[in-house]
């Protein structure tokens, strides 16, 4: 309890600091240092710091309450379209690369900022719903519109999910949750008040999502007073006025190529809390430079597996459906010859002795870069109170044998921690590269 | 990963489920017959394509919108697998029928850490796995009792 108080107001704290900044910063969107043929200085504002923490104080409340770990955290802030007024500023976002859209919980927006989101609406005049699945899970609730910003960086009408809304999105429709998993429709369920993706795509859902019809956990719906049932195409439109979700980041005046997430090194036995910088842009200005990083070209949409996959190379094994994500906890991957954790962290590794392993990861350009890092016992590590534990690893294939994954290779924040690690968005060029690429 | 392990309740409705399944495999295809696989095939508006193995027949439906899934039937028609891949996971609760309540609970954060992760299920009588992350999932369900001779795990990487 103390623990969960403390971290509230370090969070009040955050947020206020970086009210500060932004009223301080004179206006964010001005973008106008990266042109400038003279040498007059100007303050850069395209970045906002990055928290690894326990999470929102919520989480830690009540007999089911829980820490997070390894989870980046940002702090965004909504304003009704065209008000500088009607704004809140939301602390404990997750910064996720592994997907791409803003969500935000209704039930962290207020009443007043709500009512004036508009929803985004179809071409029966009906509100639009989506359902957006992740591996174990998916958050259903309906688009709207806000004037998004981030550290001095801001998106106007700018679509996002507001997840768990209610109205004629209170029932979440069979075809979304048929495709399994846990309905991500509150902050204790998702660990954050939001998610900021930010992954290697334009749009959310890309051509997939532009064909009406079909089943699944396809996404986009038509959700009149009575509920949503009918999927719907939206277009993946690049410009504004915009349908499906989109990276925010290509809504940016300047930044809009990729990002850059630079965070510290964690010592081995972990921490309670890491502070690190999300910038914005790729080379657009002197903070967020290439500089010696390798550029790995990842798959793009027209690939079988879809964008932002590199190939792992691993105990002389090509992995070719392996990934960089912000947003996965650990590293995942399968090695049978390490030590398996047994009960409570079952699917774990728990190596005896700190372990050192050295994976390199390879670009569709042939270039690799090496992932070297070392894996630390999981039972030990998670027994703490530390929400920052490097090293973290399990084996996803641990309960069958069906080998699921035997070509893939998850390098989650712990691959961040003491990285710049860049991720370039598809078709957009940034520091002489074309993206995507991940770069480090 | 203390998700991974249903609570011996849980695991007493499971096998339930699973039993009940076994005698009424009404819509669902995996353990039905492959007059499941027409229901499928309607159900999602997709288009089928089979190709012969050696001892079963794999039936792969493909959506307008280019997902993929790929139902295995022996030769007596029975299905004992599935498939899938694609940008969004395929309406599981059709294509597991009674087994899809085993996802669910898998699924279900609990314990004092909360991760996503794919799955990995053993559970009565049936293997999963499902993974990928956003924008691109696939996975597979297996049922090994029911497969034929001559069937291989490896079959359902192909």
């Amino acid at each position: 309890m103390k623990r969960a108080a403390l971290l509230g107001r370090l969070s009040v704290l955050l947020a206020l600091t970086l009210l500060a900044g932004c009223g301080g910063g004179g206006g964010g969107s001005s973008g106008s240092s990266s042109s400038g043929g003279t040498t007059t200085p100007v303050a850069l504002t395209n970045f906002t710091t990055i928290t690894v923490d326990a999470g929102p104080s919520v989480l830690a409340q009540g007999p089911n309450g829980y820490i997070e770990d390894n989870v980046a955290y940002v702090t965004i802030t909504l304003c009704a379209p065209g008000s500088t007024t009607n704004c809140q500023t939301i602390d404990h976002v997750q910064l996720d690369t592994g997907s791409v859209g803003l969500r935000v919980f209704q039930s962290v927006l207020n009443a007043t900022l709500l009512s004036a989101l508009p929803n985004q609406t179809d071409t029966s005049s009906n509100p639009v719903g989506e359902c957006y699945g992740f591996v174990d899970s998916y958050m259903f609730g309906s688009v709207r519109t806000a004037d998004f910003s981030i550290g001095g960086e801001k998106v106007s009408s700018m679509p996002f999910q507001v997840a768990g809304d209610d109205g004629a999105f209170a029932t979440v429709p069979s075809l979304c949750s048929s495709g399994s998993g846990t309905d991500l429709n509150s902050v204790v369920s998702l660990g954050a008040n939001g998610l900021l993706g930010i992954g290697a795509t334009t749009t959310d859902c890309g051509s997939y999502c532009t064909v009406a019809g079909g089943y699944g956990t396809a996404i986009y719906y038509d959700c009149p007073s009575s509920g949503c049932s009918t999927i719907i195409g939206r277009a993946s439109a690049e410009n504004a006025p915009y349908q499906q979700l989109i990276n925010p980041i290509i809504g940016m005046p300047v930044d809009n190529n990729g990002s850059v997430i630079s965070l510290p090194a964690a010592p081995a036995a972990g921490e309670t809390s890491l502070t690190g910088t999300l910038y914005f842009g790729i080379g657009t200005q002197t903070n967020n430079t290439l500089g010696s990083a390798k550029v790995l070209t990842t798959t793009n949409s027209s690939s079988v597996n879809g964008a932002g996959f590199v190939s792992a190379v691993y105990n002389g094994q090509t992995l070719p459906d392996s990934y960089i994500d912000s947003g996965s906890s650990l590293y995942l991957f399968v090695d049978t010859t390490i030590t398996p954790c047994t009960g409570d962290y079952m699917g774990y590794y728990c190596p005896a002795s700190p372990l050192a392993l050295s994976p390199t990861i390879q670009g569709t350009n042939g270039a690799s870069a090496s992932a070297a890092f070392t894996l630390y016992n999981a039972a030990t590590a998670l027994a703490t109170n530390n929400s920052v534990t490097p090293g973290l690893g399990a084996n996803p294939d641990v309960l069958n044998i069906l080998n699921g994954y035997p070509n893939s290779f998850d390098f989650g924040l712990p691959f961040y921690f003491g990285r710049n690690v860049y991720t370039a968005i598809e078709g957009r060029v940034a520091g002489g590269a074309t993206g995507p690429y991940v770069a480090f | 990963m203390t998700a991974l392990k249903p609570s011996s309740r849980t695991q007493r409705l499971l096998i339930g489920a699973a039993l009940w399944l076994l005698a009424a495999p009404a819509h669902a295809v995996l353990g039905g017959s492959s007059a499941s696989i027409v229901a499928d095939r309607l159900h999602m508006a997709a288009n089928e394509r089979a190709s012969q193995g050696p001892t079963f027949t794999i039936h792969a439906l493909t959506l307008a919108n280019g997902a993929v899934t790929r139902e295995f039937a022996r030769r007596d028609g029975v299905v004992f697998a599935v498939t899938w891949s694609g940008p969004s996971r395929p309406d599981l609760r059709q294509l597991l029928g009674g087994y899809f309540e085993a996802v669910q609970t898998a699924s279900a954060p609990t314990g004092v850490r909360h991760l996503r992760r794919p799955l990995a299920i053993s559970h009565g009588g049936m293997l999963l796995h499902a993974g990928g992350h956003a924008g691109h999932f696939r996975g597979a369900a297996y049922l090994p009792a029911l497969a034929p001779a001559g069937f291989s795990v490896a079959d359902l990487q192909s």
